[in-house]
């Protein structure tokens, strides 16, 4: 089941205007200013993922989330979470989602154990993993009694998790949760999530951190100026990317690669070094390289980052139109190709 | 109504709501003194003619009788500050406040509707100002015993002094909390709310020192905080239905506006 559906979920931030500032703005034929903030995005999140949601700065990831969790209205396009409407349920999706704003601002007069007090009685719902967070966490029971204006950005950031998920929420949205954290805590977090994905929770993960996306989801959207680039498996997206490969022989006597199936952009070097690039099955790859003295060879991983990058390199030239194909991605839950 | 969000606000409120309504007891008591003791005196000085017979009002208040230095007090600057730290600076920054600094996102991300918060804003502000304004009748009473004027005082028509307070700070707090829901900024929410309640009193006050101006003292609604006219028994039932109307169109935007609107993320 689908924890999470948007269909063609669009949202147009207008500026209001005085009658008078529409006529001055008509007169001068000047555009209205509005802002497509999100465009006919159409994606499904099942139950039970991890999925990653990823965007620069302005490519329409918090109003996504903003628009889930009701502070925004839809322009069109409709989306559920957990079953219900985001228009028409707000409330009752509230109750059973919890949420890490980016950059969260916390009541600074309160201590630590007062605000997720407050915080747990407003939800409604008994703070069932409080105990175990803060101890994964390292907020000792010393530090919750101090009030939350002497926390660091990093501790501040621990309180901003364990808020959202203290009450075990079925769905978890976290906007640039790692943010603040070092890396020890980073890697405690890792540690939460994939327990939380082994109880069976739902995490709907925001960010721009490519590293820990990769090491974290299950599936990632990518979205570009509001629209969505890709909707993938996040193994899939690694499998189809290109591979730096650099290979040296002892007798000179270099393998020929031309013709190898996903062997491309093939270089000699004086030195008796060959580099290439390989995408997909390596097989007939190293087959190929059968019955050569191979002194090194190295194939250098893929990472999420390069697909990320030949994405938007891709969809570079766009500039405001829709990406070709953008729908038929767009528009499905399962893995596919990357649009553009 | 969240009760949870209403204990909150009262834990947040309550040491400023006690010494609000210490200072405004404390100011309540000082005026019957005050008319016990330089009233006459004030009165002789008027009737000398060395001071012009205009000034012997402001906004409905004086110290030639018992009545008048009570609406003086509530006509007053120090009262109108005193409790306009509820009904202007905590409604205006209970919401446009909060999103400026983004604590209201962690709230609005609970099951809570924008109109049970907004609810529960209202009923708060409005039992802190019946606190300081009950503050302000205990003052009342206390200085008119200590001044041996109790006699004087009606105290049978107080609890209609009292809603007659709240009634125009009913209004004023509900057209703060309209302006707060309406602003993602405090700055605009302050401005608006306080543009208002001082062109407001400045026609009233006006009014009252300018006969000339006597047809503006209508539209400002300090006008119908009428003490003098309550405690006299006279009470002009038209003005407090007035402020009630005033009170309900801000409450009927706040509603309509703040569910409507896009929360974008704070800056």
């Amino acid at each position: 089941m689908d924890a999470l559906t948007t269909t063609a979920l669009t949202k147009r931030y207008g500026h209001r205007e005085l009658p008078i500032q529409r006529l001055a703005r008509r007169l001068g034929r000047q555009p209205s200013g509005d802002v497509l903030a999100l465009d006919d995005l159409s994606i499904s999140v099942t139950e039970g993922e991890i999925f990653g949601f990823l965007g620069p700065n302005g490519a329409g990831k918090s109003t996504m989330i903003r628009l889930l969790l009701g502070y925004l209205h839809p322009t069109a396009g409709s989306a559920t979470v957990l079953g219900r409407d985001i228009v028409r349920d707000s409330v009752e999706i509230r109750r059973r989602v919890g949420y890490l704003p980016g950059g969260i601002a916390l009541y600074d007069s309160l201590t630590g154990e007062r605000l997720l007090d407050y915080l747990g009685e407003l939800t409604g719902r008994p703070p069932t993993r409080r105990a175990e967070l803060l101890d994964r966490l390292e907020m000792s029971a010393r530090t919750m009694r101090r009030p939350v204006r002497d926390y660091s950005r990093g501790m501040r950031q621990k309180m901003g998790i364990i808020q959202a998920l203290q009450h075990d929420p079925e769905l978890a949205i976290l906007d640039e949760p790692t943010e603040g954290l070092d890396p020890l805590m980073q890697r405690a977090f890792y540690g939460i999530l994939d327990d939380l994905r082994e109880a069976g929770r739902t995490i709907f993960f925001s960010s721009h951190v490519l590293s820990e996306v990769e090491r974290v989801c299950d599936r990632v959207a990518i979205v570009r100026r509001g629209r969505l680039v890709a909707l993938e498996d996040v193994a899939r997206l690694l499998e189809r990317r290109k591979r730096n490969v650099e290979l040296r022989v002892a007798d000179g006597d270099l393998p020929r690669l031309e013709g190898v199936p996903g062997v491309s952009a093939i270089a000699r070097t004086a030195d008796g070094r060959l580099t290439c690039q390989l995408e997909g099955d390596v097989g007939p790859f190293l087959a190929a390289l059968a019955g050569h003295s191979i002194v090194d060879l190295t194939i250098e991983p893929a990472h999420l980052e390069e697909a990320f990058l030949e994405l938007y390199e891709d969809t570079e030239p766009d500039d405001g139109e829709p990406a070709t194909a953008a729908a038929s991605a767009g528009e499905t839950g399962e893995a596919g190709e990357a649009v553009a | 109504m969240s009760w949870t969000f209403f204990k909150h606000l009262w834990r947040s409120q309550r040491a400023k709501l006690l010494i609000v309504s210490v200072a405004i007891f404390g100011w309540s008591t000082f005026l019957p003194v005050i008319y016990q003791s330089f009233g006459s005196q004030m009165k002789a000085l008027i009737d000398s003619g060395v001071i012009p017979k205009q000034f012997t009002s402001f906004g409905g208040g004086d110290v030639f009788s018992l009545g008048g230095s009570i609406a003086l007090g509530y006509i007053h600057p120090i009262s109108i500050i005193l409790v306009s730290i509820f009904a202007i600076g905590l409604t205006t920054s209970a919401v446009a406040g909060e999103r400026q600094r983004g604590t209201l996102e962690v709230v609005l991300a609970r099951p809570l509707s924008r109109r049970t918060l907004y609810a529960t804003l209202f009923v708060g502000v409005l039992l802190f100002i019946g606190i300081v304004l009950a503050a302000a009748i205990a003052g009342t009473v206390v200085g008119s015993a200590a001044s041996g004027l109790l006699g004087e005082l009606a105290a049978e028509r107080l609890p209609l002094l009292w809603l007659n307070g709240l009634l125009m700070w009913g209004a004023i707090a509900a057209i703060g909390l309209a302006a707060s829901v309406s602003f993602d900024r405090l700055g605009p929410a302050i401005g608006v709310t306080v543009a208002i309640v001082v062109v407001s009193y400045f026609l009233e006050i006006l009014g009252s020192l300018w006969p000339d101006a006597q047809g503006l003292q209508p539209y400002s609604l300090f006008h119908y905080l009428a003490a003098r006219e309550v405690l006299a028994g006279t009470t002009d039932v038209a003005g407090l239905a007035l402020l009630a109307g005033v009170a309900l169109a801000a409450i009927g935007w706040a509603l309509v506006e703040f569910p409507r609107r896009d929360l974008a993320a704070p800056s």
